[in-house]
């Protein structure tokens, strides 16, 4: 069952910064692995608590949360609005047992395509490790 | 809920070779053939051509399809193509949706198989949403008919008289005094080795009669706000102490000034300047400003006011205040320039230690006819250099400075070694890590330098001291290793000019801020596509000209500036703008009137309705950021296009 | 200012004096004060607007169908011309509070006067006690472990923002019941009806710690048994496994301020191929969808607000610790977002204040 692990991962990110760098990291064709699954948004402040909950509850193995570095926000400070939402919900996911790990905020510019792959390396990498999303499947989520 | 039965058709894109042999195009077609209200599904070898589209468009009227999905590269690059595709067809284009398996599958996964899963899943998600999605409304507002020039070097100067030439209106504001930036330094411009001055003047004379553009020098762009098309700017004009319209540029006040001694940045140190100032001699406008700094009367409150007392035009005034101007603006060049690398930080070379260590700016200023030594190439005790060397990327290339290459130095140090040949005959060695000559001409000048005898010398300097083994052949030695011939070399000079590299305008971060672009990790502002638009930004109606994009020639300047200007009055001639449809709405059923959207909108754009005791968005305002949506507990709030059925649709299907 | 209340019939007559003393020098225009209707032994929020209604006022019996939080935002929505007195208990008025921040109504007519709260019954134990009145408790305190769970494991049992506060802790409220001005507004009360400054029995400030120490004691307890309980997914399907999705628990919610909870709009009305694709996905799906994600998401929503008060466990038909789980993860949001709900009209609410600086 370990071997076989092929997490699945959302990554809910704005479309200034960290789609932008996706992109780079695409047309610079840097290799990383396959499990992220990008959900486009104008911007991390527009990430509702409920995405995340849903994301979770719904069986994805991790959730990514990529957006411009702190002053660098297309629309000035969505991204910090994002922090601390993501903080508020991350605690309470954390209560029920879910891993902090598998909720993560990263600043990833535009022109960071290189960071971009870096980060979704490691952090399908920390996924690997904690295995499975312990909800996954049940039915009566 | 949805009462029309979403009728979708999924095209998934070969790109050539650029996503069919990775992904199993065909069967993430058969996938998507299987989904939910998917009516039609195909796969095809450019969707992105005409015939790509045309099926698209047929397939519409063919099978009454109401919503469309394309499987292709990044909706950054092609989503206006297809939705212009749908529109064609009489179907809404935001009825559309994209899966972008190229830069997303395709091209980051060796994996077919895993590249295959991924497709499948971003076209699922896809399908998923567009099935959420509705026709959204637009309107057409008026783009007010003048343009913002923030930096008034050579780039800025270029886009205002490009823009007004075209008939509108410029502001091009310029924090110093003159504008001329940085080019009006230079004497001697490179490949040709035509007079800086010669060209640079006259642009800047234009630019200060021409009907159409108003200068604000002195001044800076302290606030930006609005939209495409309606920019509202506020400029803060710093008191010159000066009156404009009552100067006549005859220069007596400077030359009365009893305050002698101020450095001139101009002259970048080598200099001095009185406290009422023009900083060089062909500063359009002309008027002179009083550095209340060193002002007697202003900084030290002494009974001075010669200034005052000799001016014939009545012209001085010292009470003046700073003032605010709020501008409309249609359009907004951004050409801040960039700033000149310190060396004073990488301490190896010396500089601000030896006097005979100069920056490649200073000897822009000691080899201009208008310079401290009127163009003499002079060391500071008046005589000429025997021997002189000059560092090439001094602070680019450098892990520890400028990761970059600065793209001008190679070729302003081999037009400083002409001029060192050329003007005082001193032999010349030139140390550099490669010599980068790309540009029309410039392989050529590279040649004709060597051929002047020029010493190059490939290594990096280790040092440069002033321990000399015979003081009579120089008061420097400079310590390089010559990785040609892996032989080290202590070489003694009179005189060592530095090739800094170039670095992002100071205060650039701030302009980035105010218009909301981005920039790199270096500072440099990023364009909206490094190939395709070069010169635009992610925000509507700002523009980029000269080297705040990247360090670059004149050449390319003027190119980009002329670029800029295009777009900006290609956008102004257009007369009108359709407002973004991906806008916040709140509906006033649901809303409960908390006004917690009011405290989070970075625009101002929602306002409170005390009637209905609801909150209301102004759709003119609004960016559609979603801080709004994100934190409305009912969700009342929603960013069309990104609404919450929509954004829960798309983790559905990738999850399900 | 303090004094004491005197009156032979004890606490409860003591009170009612008071009320009428407001009403008849049009210090406020009306009460919203607990009183029992003519047709049960259960008292329920009522407006009181002639003083001869206030012999049916009983604000210190150990029971609350409701937190009158909600009633009072009703009449306090907007400016209706009309002073209104208020007595409330304190998780009422700090709920109060957050409807305030968030707009739902205003304090600037009102009188709050808070009451220090030894708990509250469920209903239909109290119901089941004291059905004919008989050795009714009036105001005194009862055996802990005949509140609820939400009161027996409160520590915010004595107001915090009340204008004036009746200190049932203080005792003798068999001769009538300690009053305390804390505002401005209070103490001009006092003033307007002549009341005499007593200085507050001493064994006041003990009675307070005691309580809040044996309460903190419980508290603890249960807020680690229930982490406990509730450590994994699977653990707390088996919380809210019989789950109706009726969502009285927000209706019962004080702080739970929309007009419409997005539950019930399109959001969650998915097309019925969704929920067979889920089924097919999953071989099977519980019905009605989400009911999970419903209190997952009401607690990413206001577990920050929570006041404590216990009332979603209390009306909820499938006997679910609602209020349990809820004071167990506010614990730790409040503290992530080190913020009291209720303690101060001027706090900002958290996810609406954020800077550069934050971690």
């Amino acid at each position: 069952m370990e071997a076989s692990f092929e997490p699945k991962i959302i990554a809910l990110v704005c479309n200034w910064c960290t789609y932008t760098a996706a992109d780079l990291a695409g047309t610079s064709r840097l290799k990383y692995p396959a499990n992220v699954r990008l959900v486009r948004l104008m911007c991390t402040g527009m990430i509702d608590v409920k995405y995340v909950i849903k994301a979770l509850l719904d069986g994805a193995d991790g959730v990514f949360i990529g957006g411009c570095h702190p002053g660098d926000c297309h629309y000035i400070n969505g991204n910090l609005k994002a922090r601390k939402r993501i903080q508020g919900v991350g605690s309470i996911l954390e209560s029920f047992g879910f891993e902090p790990q598998r909720l993560a905020l990263r600043w990833i510019g535009a022109s960071e395509g290189p960071e971009f792959a870096h980060h979704m390396t490691e952090f399908v990498n920390t996924i690997m490790q904690l295995g499975p999303n312990p909800s996954k499947a049940r039915m009566i989520l | 809920m949805n009462k029309e039965i979403p009728r979708i058709g999924v095209y998934v894109c070969h790109c050539g070779m650029n996503i069919a042999p990775r992904v199993d195009v065909e069967q993430v077609a058969e996938f998507a053939s299987r989904l939910d209200h998917v009516v039609v599904a195909r796969d095809y070898k450019f969707m992105c051509s005409n015939p790509g589209q045309e099926l698209i468009v047929e397939d519409i009227k063919a099978h009454n399809l109401n919503r469309v999905v394309v499987a292709s590269c990044s909706p950054r690059m092609h989503e206006a193509t297809f939705r212009k595709a749908c529109r064609k067809a009489g179907l809404s284009p935001y009825n559309f949706q994209m899966a972008n398996i190229r830069e997303q599958a395709s091209w980051v996964t060796d994996d077919s198989r895993l590249a295959t899963a991924k497709a499948k899943d971003l076209v699922a998600a896809a399908v998923g949403r567009v099935a959420f999605h509705r026709p959204l409304q637009t309107r057409r507002v008026e783009v007010n008919k003048s343009v913002l020039v923030i930096g008034g070097g050579i780039a800025g100067i270029q886009a205002a008289i490009s823009a007004a030439d075209a008939g509108y209106k410029v502001y091009l504001v310029e924090r110093e005094p003159s504008i001329g930036g940085h080019m009006a330094k230079f004497d001697k411009t490179f490949p040709t080795l035509d007079c800086a001055a010669c060209i640079m003047t006259p642009k800047m004379v234009i630019a200060g009669q021409h009907e159409n553009i108003e200068l604000l020098t002195y001044s800076e762009v302290v606030g930006l706000e609005g939209f495409v098309g309606n920019y509202k700017a506020r400029i803060l004009k710093k008191p010159r102490y000066v009156d404009e319209d009552k100067c006549t540029g005859c220069g007596t006040c400077m030359e009365k000034c009893p305050t002698r001694r101020v450095p001139s940045g101009f002259e970048e140190g080598l200099a001095f300047r009185p406290a009422i100032y023009s900083p060089f001699p062909q500063a359009v406008p002309k008027t002179p400003v009083i550095d209340a700094e060193h002002c007697r009367l202003l900084a030290k409150n002494k009974r001075c006011g010669v200034c005052a007392k000799f001016c014939e035009a009545d012209a001085i005034d010292f009470d003046q205040k700073p003032q605010y101007l709020d501008l409309t603006v249609g359009a907004v060049i951004v050409a801040t320039g960039f700033a000149a690398f310190d060396p004073s930080s990488m301490v190896q070379y010396g500089y601000g230690i030896y006097p005979e260590v100069y920056t490649s700016l200073q000897f822009e200023r000691l080899n201009n006819a208008t310079g401290p030594t009127a163009g003499q190439i002079v060391m500071k005790n008046g005589q000429v250099p025997r021997k002189v060397a000059i560092i090439h990327c001094v602070g680019s290339r450098d892990r520890n400075h400028l990761p970059y290459c600065s793209r001008v130095c190679c070729m302003y140090s081999l037009k400083f070694a002409h001029l060192v040949r050329e003007k005082t005959g001193a032999e010349v060695w030139s140390f550099y890590i490669d010599m980068r000559s790309p540009g029309k001409l410039y392989e050529e000048f590279y040649n004709r330098v060597q051929a002047e005898g020029v010493h190059a010398v490939r290594g990096k300097v280790a040092m440069v001291t002033d321990i000399v083994d015979d003081p009579g052949r120089g008061s420097l030695t400079v310590v390089a290793e010559n990785t040609l011939t892996g032989r080290n070399l202590r070489l003694p000079v009179d005189m060592v000019i530095l090739s800094v590299g170039l670095q992002p305008a100071e205060g650039a971060g701030e302009v980035a801020r105010m218009a909301g672009i981005s920039a790199d990790g270096d500072g440099w502002f990023t364009e909206l596509h490094a190939k395709l638009a070069p010169v635009n930004t992610p925000t509507a109606g700002i523009f980029l000209a000269g080297c705040c994009q990247g360090p670059k020639d004149i050449p390319d300047t003027v190119a980009q500036a002329m670029a800029a200007a295009g777009q900006a009055t290609a956008l102004l001639a257009a007369g009108t703008v359709e407002t973004r449809a991906e806008i916040s709405s709140i509906d006033p059923d649901i809303c409960s009137g908390c006004k917690s959207c009011l405290q989070v909108c970075p625009y101002n754009a929602i306002y409170f309705d005390e009637g209905r005791q609801v909150a209301v968005v102004n759709d003119a305002l609004c960016q559609g950021c979603g801080s709004c949506s994100a934190t409305c507990p009912s969700s009342a709030a929603a960013v069309a296009q990104f609404n919450d059925s929509q954004v829960m649709a798309e983790i559905d299907a990738i999850l399900a | 200012m303090e004094t004491f209340l005197k009156n032979p019939k004890g606490a409860h007559e003591a009170v009612r004096d008071l009320l009428k003393g407001l009403l008849e020098n049009k210090l406020a225009d009306a009460v919203l004060v607990a009183a029992r209707t003519p047709y049960s032994q259960l008292p329920m929020p009522m407006l009181i607007a002639d003083g001869q209604h206030l012999e049916k006022a009983v604000p210190l019996l150990p029971v609350a169908p409701f937190n009158a939080a909600r009633q009072a935002e009703a009449l306090l929505r907007q400016d209706a011309g009309r002073k209104l007195a208020l007595v409330l208990r304190p998780c009422e008025i700090r709920a109060l509070v957050e409807l305030v921040k968030l707009n739902q109504c205003s304090l600037d007519q009102a009188l709050v006067i808070g009451l220090e709260c030894y708990g509250r019954m469920e209903n239909h134990d109290f119901l089941d006690k004291y059905a004919s009145g008989e050795g009714e408790p009036a105001a005194s305190r009862i055996d802990e472990q005949l509140l609820c769970t939400a009161c027996r494991t409160c520590t915010r049992c004595v107001p915090e923002t009340a204008d004036l506060t009746l200190a049932t802790f203080a005792g003798g409220l068999e001769k009538g019941i300690w009053l305390q001005a804390k505002t401005e507004a209070g103490e001009q009360v006092c003033k307007d009806l002549e009341l005499g400054h007593k200085d507050m029995d001493p064994g006041h400030r003990q009675a307070v710690e005691e309580l809040k120490a044996g309460r903190g004691q419980a508290d603890r307890e249960l807020v680690e048994a229930m982490a406990r309980a509730m450590a994994s997914m699977e653990d707390f399907q088996k919380i809210i496994a019989d789950c109706i999705n009726c969502y009285n628990c927000r209706r019962a919610c004080p702080v739970c301020y929309c007009k419409t909870c997005v539950f019930v709009t399109d959001v969650f009305q998915h097309p019925p191929e969704m929920i067979f694709r889920r089924a097919e996905k999953r071989g099977a799906v519980k019905l009605p969808t989400d009911t999970t994600m419903y209190h997952l998401t009401r607690l990413a929503h206001i577990s920050h607000a929570c006041v404590g008060c216990g009332h979603c466990t209390s009306v909820c038909p499938a006997g679910i610790p609602v209020a349990d789980f809820f004071k167990t993860v506010a614990r730790k949001t409040q503290e992530l977002f080190d913020y009291i709900p209720g303690r101060d009209l001027d706090e900002p609410i958290p996810l609406l204040v954020f800077d550069e600086n934050e971690k």
